[in-house]
């Protein structure tokens, strides 16, 4: 059966064209212009994956609303920002309310219609995993990655990664010693617009949040103009 | 002149109030002017009062001429020797205590011309109950007295009397003794040798001696009746000094000179006058009824002494020792008169009388200030008595004290004085007080609005704080600062904003061109390999960085604060850096050259990589093709030196100067992807650091340096740090 996708969006042109693009692969749409109309779709039917924007209308922060909302009925439900509001704040406040992914606008549909593909698939990953079953996973010295179920641990510990965190973690430790650079990175986002302070950015995100674990951690290093190093 | 008038700019506000300020001084100039005025008139008042009364009582005598002729001569050619009416009874003891009379006034002066030398003789006369009294003063160097063996009475010191009796003879009496035995007065021999009665002595005159530091006092008393009608009488001291041959050495005589009759006239006052005048008298003032020839005929009252024992460590009396030395001043100032204090009147004084008595003795009233002393300023008055006939048959005078309003003249000044001056102090205190805060204030609030505005032009502060609460004129004006830099700071905010706001606004049409152009592209085949759908997206994609751009370097400021900052080797990121270079823009050649050492500094490393970006982005686009770039790390004491140097076109004058600002770009206009953001990134980033960034021409002039400098990292424990320091 089709997955279903929902899609929060106020301005009618871009809902209707990731409408359009997420139709054309496959997926079942749903399309809402407000948070309202969005809590009434949902009530009738929780989709499998849901997009949302921040603003909407009026509401400054409509969409960090519906996310709670969500979560707190679907905590598995794979949430994604897609907005133009990319400050550090909303970011921050984006992932702290359990969504997997935040993108800045402007997008490319096809690295959209590849995140939702691979979202949905990490969650049927996840799902699957709760039976013990390891297909594709990576060691790197302490450092685990779960490619299917995009999870992340350190000593065997947790780390809260997002989508695109993950995804330049993984790019970093694909080749360990070697360093990566700031293209490359890049590339990982599967952002349309990507500066090397997106980059440090997210690495430095990255690096806090193994840290919170093992304070000790010293295996990111910055290859000052150039990109990253993963060192043994 | 011009450029001097030019910058001339008038006085502080200190300075102006303190001007205004002096024109307080006209108070006590107005002042001063005001009590000289009060003094004006109430003496004028009081000069009038006593001509009217002195008026009234003449009127009194108009016309009764004959009150004035019971003296039986009335020639010139005896000299008067006025007697003193004495109001109680006296004793004959040598002293004048019991006179009740001013003996500084009342003593008629015999002998030498200034009364001080040796046989001098100092006289006054009185009368009560047809008793003539005496009481004379002596100057005597060496007392000789009588020597109870000799028979001769003139051998010694001795006072003595010629009068006309009765019969028409002259009497001649002598008063000899010592002070220790009681004076004798005997009636005397022709030859003033012997005693005329056989040494019996004369009992109805008694007489005392008492000696003094300086000479005798005698005191004696005889009878009027004793004296004949025409009252000729002469009184003269006889001095001996040489105890042993007790020869004579000087007679002073009261007597008249030879060529007028042996004798004096013995004044007595009218008793009629006298009767009319006593009633009339009034406290503080003295009555004086003089005949045609200025004797005085009656008298009576007297101008009381002021009460001169003020205690001298009163108050008032400190006060009148400040008022004192400013009087004369203030007294030129405002009049223009030099001040003539009542002891250079004094002398002026006797001479005035008697031309006032004169004056009054012609016919014309008067009314005189007379100065008696320093304490004693009087008002004399005098008014013609006119005869039946219609001349002048005397005249009254009326000498009354004005002390009372010397006293109050005196009293209101120093009070002018001290309250001008204790005015003046406060004012000035005041004043001075009141310029310092003003000026305090204004420069206060002249600080915090330059402060509000960096070198930049920024602005640093969206209000003022001090000042804001003050009611007055200077609370308006910050007020209204205040105001210009909420409004400055609105706008302000508005700028910093709109990058973003137009980044979120931009954003989202974006979006729908972008998303568009995908979904155009999956859906038409035929336009997914066109040019055109490829040179859209890029144009997508630059406004897209363009916005970014615009908005990171407005929201710099803001990301900056929430850096954490550590303590890093700046030796070794700029060294992997520059290596990094090479790789990442293989078309040009980079030198490091670093001091060998690791230089520490508290940073954040990647915000000091963005910066080295922008610096070798610069550097890039403007080097001389196959011309190295160098980069160079120096250490100072508490400093490093970051110099980033490429060979090519020079900075003009102006592009050295604003080549860190925002949105400035020395590019040439072509350049589509430059706003000027990038070196003003760099110092937005440095001056986080609290370093400071330049860029200057190499010496040589073939290209540019940029320079940043940061400060060192203070290092916490010196010990486990110093290997590390040591290398410097």
């Amino acid at each position: 059966m089709a997955k279903t996708i929902a899609i929060v969006e106020d301005d009618p042109d871009q809902r209707a064209n990731y409408s359009d693009a997420i139709t054309s692969k496959g997926y079942r749409v749903q399309a809402y212009k407000s948070r309202e109309e969005a809590l009434t779709g949902f009530d009738r039917d929780l989709p499998d994956l849901v997009i949302l924007d921040i603003i909407l209308g009026e509401e400054v922060d409509a969409g960090f609303q519906l996310c709670r909302d969500l979560l707190s009925r679907a905590p598995q439900l794979p949430v994604i920002f897609l907005t133009e509001r990319i400050n550090e704040i909303d970011k921050i406040s984006g992932l702290r309310l359990g969504a997997w992914d935040y993108l800045p606008k402007p997008i490319s549909l096809d690295y959209l219609a590849e995140r939702i593909s691979s979202l949905l698939r990490i969650n049927q990953a996840r799902q699957e995993q709760q039976g013990e079953h390891a297909a594709n996973i990576r060691k790197v010295g302490d450092l685990t990655l779960d490619q299917d179920a995009l999870l992340a641990a350190w000593k065997g510990k947790r780390i809260d990664l997002s989508g695109t965190e993950f995804r330049m973690l993984a790019k970093l430790v694909r080749n360990p010693g070697h360093a990566v650079n700031y293209e490359t990175l890049m590339n990982a986002t599967m952002q349309s617009l990507v500066t090397n302070n997106t980059i440090n950015t997210h690495m430095r995100n990255i690096r806090k949040k193994i840290e919170k674990i093992d304070p000790e951690f010293a295996h990111i290093k910055s290859e000052y103009g150039f990109g990253y190093r993963w060192v043994e | 002149m011009k450029k001097w008038l030019a910058r001339l700019r008038g006085p502080r506000i200190g300075t102006k109030l303190a001007l205004l300020g002096s024109l307080l001084l006209i108070v006590p100039f107005f002042s001063y002017r005001q009590v000289i005025e009060m003094e004006r008139l109430l003496l004028e008042g009081q000069r009038n009062t006593q001509l009217l009364k002195a008026k009234g009582i003449a009127t009194l005598f108009n016309g009764r001429e004959n009150l004035f002729n019971d003296l039986p001569v009335t020639t010139s050619e005896y000299e008067p020797l006025f007697v003193q009416p004495l109001a109680g009874a006296i004793r004959i003891d040598g002293r004048a205590d019991d006179w009740g009379l001013d003996l500084s006034r009342s003593l008629m002066t015999f002998g030498s011309a200034d009364g001080n030398q040796d046989a001098d003789v100092r006289m006054v006369l009185g009368e009560r109950k047809g008793q003539l009294y005496g009481f004379v003063r002596v100057i005597d160097d060496r007392r000789v007295f009588r020597d109870e063996k000799v028979l001769r009475l003139d051998k010694s010191d001795q006072l003595r009397i010629s009068f006309i009796r009765n019969d028409g003879e002259d009497g001649r009496i002598a008063f000899v003794g010592s002070p220790q035995s009681a004076l004798t007065g005997y009636a005397m021999d022709e030859s003033w040798r012997f005693a005329a009665q056989a040494g019996t002595p004369e009992p109805r005159a008694q007489a005392a001696m008492v000696e003094t530091a300086d000479g005798l006092e005698f005191e004696f008393r005889l009878p009027l009746e004793m004296l004949g009608s025409q009252r000729h009488f002469g009184v003269s001291f006889v001095d001996v000094d040489d105890p042993d041959s007790r020869e004579i050495t000087r007679i002073t005589h009261t007597l008249p000179t030879s060529d007028k009759a042996g004798f004096d006239l013995v004044v007595l006052q009218s008793p009629e006058v006298r009767r009319i005048v006593d009633g009339l008298g009034y406290a503080g003032a003295r009555i004086l009824v003089l005949d045609e020839r200025g004797r005085v005929r009656a008298e009576t009252g007297s101008t009381p002494v002021p009460d001169v024992a003020i205690n001298p460590t009163s108050y008032r009396d400190r006060l009148r020792s400040l008022v004192d030395p400013v009087r004369p001043i203030l007294h030129f100032i405002t009049t223009g008169e030099r001040y003539d204090a009542g002891a250079a009147l004094f002398s002026k004084s006797e001479r005035e009388a008697r031309e006032v008595i004169e004056s009054a003795l012609q016919g014309k009233p008067i009314a005189r200030r007379r100065v008696l002393s320093e304490e004693q300023t009087i008002i004399m008055a005098a008014h013609p008595i006119t005869s039946s006939t219609g001349g002048i048959a005397g005249s009254v005078v009326i000498e009354e004290n004005i002390d009372t309003i010397i006293d109050f003249q005196r009293s209101s000044l120093e009070q002018v004085v001290f309250v001008s001056v204790t005015s003046l102090l406060l004012m000035v205190l005041a004043l001075i007080a009141y310029a310092a805060r003003l000026a305090w204030r204004i420069r206060n609030l002249r600080r915090e609005a330059s402060k509000a505005i960096d070198v930049y032009g920024r602005l640093r502060t969206p209000s003022l704080r001090s000042e804001m609460a003050a009611g007055d004129e200077i609370g308006d004006l910050a007020r209204s600062v205040s105001g210009m830099l909420s409004k400055l700071h609105q706008h302000n905010t508005f700028l910093e904003n709109m990058p973003r706001t137009l980044r979120h606004e931009i954003n989202n049409p974006l979006n729908i061109l972008s998303t568009s152009l995908d979904n155009m592209s999956s859906e038409l085949p035929g336009v997914a390999g066109s040019k055109y759908l490829d040179s859209a997206r890029r144009g997508v994609l630059r406004i897209g960085s363009i916005v970014q751009n615009l908005a990171d370097a407005a929201n710099l400021d803001e990301a900056l604060q929430s850096e954490e900052m550590e303590i890093i080797d700046i030796a070794e990121l700029l060294q992997s850096y520059v290596a990094n270079c090479s790789i990442s823009h293989p078309q040009c050649t980079f030198v490091f050259k670093g001091p060998g050492c690791p230089v520490y500094a508290e940073a954040a490393d990647y915000r000091i990589e963005q910066m080295m970006d922008k610096i070798i982005d610069n550097a890039i686009d403007f080097h001389r093709a196959n011309s190295p770039i160098k980069v160079q790390l120096d250490m100072h004491r508490d400093s490093l030196q970051i110099t980033v140097a490429n060979r090519g076109p020079i900075l003009s004058p102006k592009a050295e100067r604003t080549l860190f600002d925002s949105m400035v770009s020395h590019r040439a206009q072509d350049n589509r992807l430059h706003f000027g953001l990038g070196l003003y990134v760099v110092r937005v980033i440095v001056e986080h650091h609290r370093g400071y960034v330049r860029a200057m021409n190499l010496v040589d002039g073939s290209g540019v340096a940029i320079m940043v400098q940061l400060p060192l990292a203070v290092m916490e424990s010196a010990s486990t740090e110093q290997p590390r320091v040591a290398a410097l």
